[in-house]
């Protein structure tokens, strides 16, 4: 059983603050990601549970004590680093003993243990090799091994696949999820690429200049975004977002984006749940999938001209010119021949999100 | 790189070979000649035009570490049937081996120099070596205030000749009784290769990412144990770099060696050229003295060759 809890930590470099009142409850057996863009705070996060990093104010705690200040070694933590960090000078069976070395176990045990981590990770066949010798995926499955060896309260990794190349890196992370499954840890998890958080996390927290912008389950954060910068950070191709204004007309409610003639057409229950919102200060969330487009008029369809078609193999996306605005819609692959063809498009109401744009809140509109 | 050399690659790869080959022997002549000078006879030391090829002798390095007199009448038969081998190629030579009232051979000078320049060499690279990887790892990874202004200062204390020191250096030791004492030369060796280790250290520290320590230090040892079971590990390259170079410096140093000792601690190099003073130089015995002095370095510079090759190259290869 080993739960974390961070609160209310505060952590500066210098004049800089990376940590801004921090506050977080991780559960038993739970794989969190910490998600956000490099220097968001989220490895100093990470660095600061290890005992690497001090923090200056708050509390760490595990099982409910307070670990702040104890050292790295006697936190009962283990860490895999995205440079791997395999001690060069010792063959990946020292590798792996090395941290039960600390611990003053029998020669006996620390060898039965070794060989019972290699055989999980399957890499019995190279105990007696040296990091040098190894590929980019056996040295990942050794630096976790040596993590794994002590069996630690808390796996920590600092994109510990970052360093791989594209294929590899998807083998890994079903292999970092089986793992997981079978050893049951309590993990946190560093990275910036929200399909890995995604594919990975029970809960990805997302952050953004220090700030804990959003904690859920990948479901949550991808379709329930808290704010402006959840909604565009997590998700690809990137949600729509454009400001909007808000029309009653007489049977429906329209929302223009772009200063377009016309706008989209949205049920009437949206005004209620606007809560005065409409008069401005209000920007449209809406992914790609969420963009509807046919060939022919239909009704509540406006007639948009397309741009740029990307072809990603299974869909294509393509760029709509509304007013002013793109907006990005994602169809059958080869819907749309090229640039410059009429086509008619409206939103999905159930799919759209409607931001405070003063604060980038989310203001929870469900239709 | 190009699978097929072109005719000016080649060219230049000759070229590059009769230039290397030049600098090679332009290097090795002094060697060779004071090689083969410490195994000629003592009349073709010094011929005109110089003998190239001549029966070797070991005669010189008897010499060398033997204290003799000239011969006022030859050895009888019985007394040259009587002696050691290495007593009658002395003989040869016109002299005799000096002996104690107990018929004890007395020792040259040259031994103890050589077993001073073993002792002050090692132990002052030894000691500067391991001070200045101590502080070498200490600047590369905390923050130390004013960083950059020690650095320099420690560098500074190199930029002085020490010929410019050794007189003002002479009399302080004089007056602490540190004067012809090995405590004393040592003292000053480390504390002049001591800025030399610090930054090459430094270099080399830098070089060692910190996630190692750290991933020592969350596997659960202390910062201590993370030193000497990971740092000192990796850094061995550049010890091993360093102390050949430190090793160098105090064993080939002159000026305060000259200056500060002249029985009990002197070293080698002093040593060696106040014997060209003592009568008619027999330089046979010079060159043999000289071509053993340049065996230490040699020979600990080819222990640790692999070591040197790598930190050489350090940077290149670590990534």
């Amino acid at each position: 059983m080993t739960q974390i809890e961070l609160r209310g930590v505060q952590k500066f470099f210098g004049a800089v603050q990376v940590i801004k009142d921090l506050n977080l409850k991780i559960s038993d057996n739970e794989f969190i990601v910490l998600l956000g863009q490099s220097g968001c705070g989220k490895t100093t996060t990470l660095r600061a549970i290890a005992g690497l990093e001090t923090i200056d104010e708050g509390d760490i705690l595990i099982d409910g004590k307070p670990i702040q200040h104890l050292k790295a070694a006697d936190r009962d933590i283990a860490m895999v680093f995205q440079s791997f960090s395999l001690y060069p000078h010792m063959s990946v069976y020292e590798n792996i003993a090395f941290p039960l070395r600390a611990t003053r176990k029998s020669k006996a045990e620390i060898d039965s243990e070794v060989r019972s981590v290699a055989k999980t990770l399957q890499i019995l066949d190279l105990l007696d090799k040296k990091p040098s010798a190894l590929s980019g995926g056996d040295m990942q499955r050794v630096a976790i091994g040596r993590a794994l060896v002590r069996r630690p309260k808390a796996m920590l990794m600092d994109e510990p696949i970052g360093a791989l190349d594209a294929k590899l890196r998807e083998e890994m992370r079903a292999e970092i999820k089986r793992l997981h499954i079978k050893q049951g840890s309590t993990t946190i998890y560093v990275t910036h690429d929200q399909i890995e958080a995604m594919s990975l996390a029970d809960r990805i927290v997302i952050m953004h200049e220090g700030v804990l912008q959003q904690v859920g389950s990948p479901d949550e954060v991808y379709s329930r975004p808290a704010n402006l910068f959840v909604a565009q950070f997590v998700g690809s191709p990137v949600m729509n977002v454009a400001d909007a204004a808000v029309a009653e007309t007489a049977s429906s409610v329209s929302v223009t984006v772009g200063g377009a003639a016309s706008g989209f057409e949205f049920p009437r229950a949206l005004l209620s749940k606007l809560n005065g919102h409409a008069g401005g200060q209000l920007a449209l969330g809406i992914r790609p999938e969420g963009v509807l487009i046919r060939r022919d008029a239909a009704e509540g369809f406006l007639p948009v001209e397309t741009q740029i078609v990307e072809p990603l193999g299974s869909f294509d996306i393509v760029d709509l010119k509304v007013g002013s605005k793109m907006l990005r819609a994602r169809t059958k692959s080869g819907f749309v021949s090229g640039p410059g063809e009429k086509v008619f498009a409206r939103i999905d109401p159930a799919q759209a999100h409607f931001f405070d744009t003063a604060s980038g809140k989310s203001l929870e509109v469900r239709l | 790189m190009a699978a097929v050399r072109t005719s000016s690659e080649i060219g230049f790869n000759r070229v590059a070979i009769v230039a290397v080959l030049m600098v090679t022997i332009i290097f090795l002549a002094p060697i060779y000649w004071i090689a083969s000078t410490a195994f000629k006879p003592r009349n073709l030391a010094t011929t005109i035009p110089p003998t190239v090829v001549f029966q070797p002798e070991i005669s010189p390095f008897v010499k060398l570490f033997t204290k003799r007199s000239q011969l006022r009448s030859p050895p009888t038969p019985e007394e040259y049937a009587a002696a050691p081998w290495w007593e009658r190629v002395v003989f040869d030579g016109g002299e005799k081996i000096v002996r104690d009232g107990k018929d004890q051979v007395q020792w040259s000078g040259y031994p103890s120099r050589f077993l001073n320049s073993l002792i002050i060499a090692i132990t002052s690279t030894v000691l500067a070596v391991g001070m200045g990887t101590f502080t070498a790892y200490g600047f590369s990874r905390f923050k130390v205030k004013g960083e950059a202004d020690l650095l320099f200062f420690i560098l500074s204390t190199r930029m002085l000749p020490p010929v410019v020191v050794a007189i003002p250096m002479f009399l302080m030791y004089r007056a602490v009784g540190l004067n012809d004492s090995h405590i004393g030369l040592i003292i000053l060796y480390t504390a002049f290769n001591l800025s030399f280790s610090v930054w090459l250290m430094k270099g080399f520290m830098d070089e060692i990412p910190k996630e190692y320590e750290e991933a020592a230090l969350v596997d659960g040892y202390t910062r201590m144990e993370a030193f000497f079971k990971i740092v000192l590990p990796e850094a061995a390259t550049g010890i091993a770099a360093t102390a050949v170079f430190c090793f160098i410096t105090a064993w080939n140093e002159y000026a305060f060696a000259l200056i500060m000792t002249n029985r009990r601690a002197q070293t080698a190099p002093p040593f060696i050229p106040s014997q060209v003073g003592s009568g008619l130089p027999d330089w046979t015995v010079i060159a043999a003295g000289t071509f053993l002095f340049l065996l230490p370095v040699a020979i600990f510079t080819f222990l640790l060759r692999n070591h040197l090759l790598r930190g050489m190259s350090f940077g290149a290869i670590r990534k």
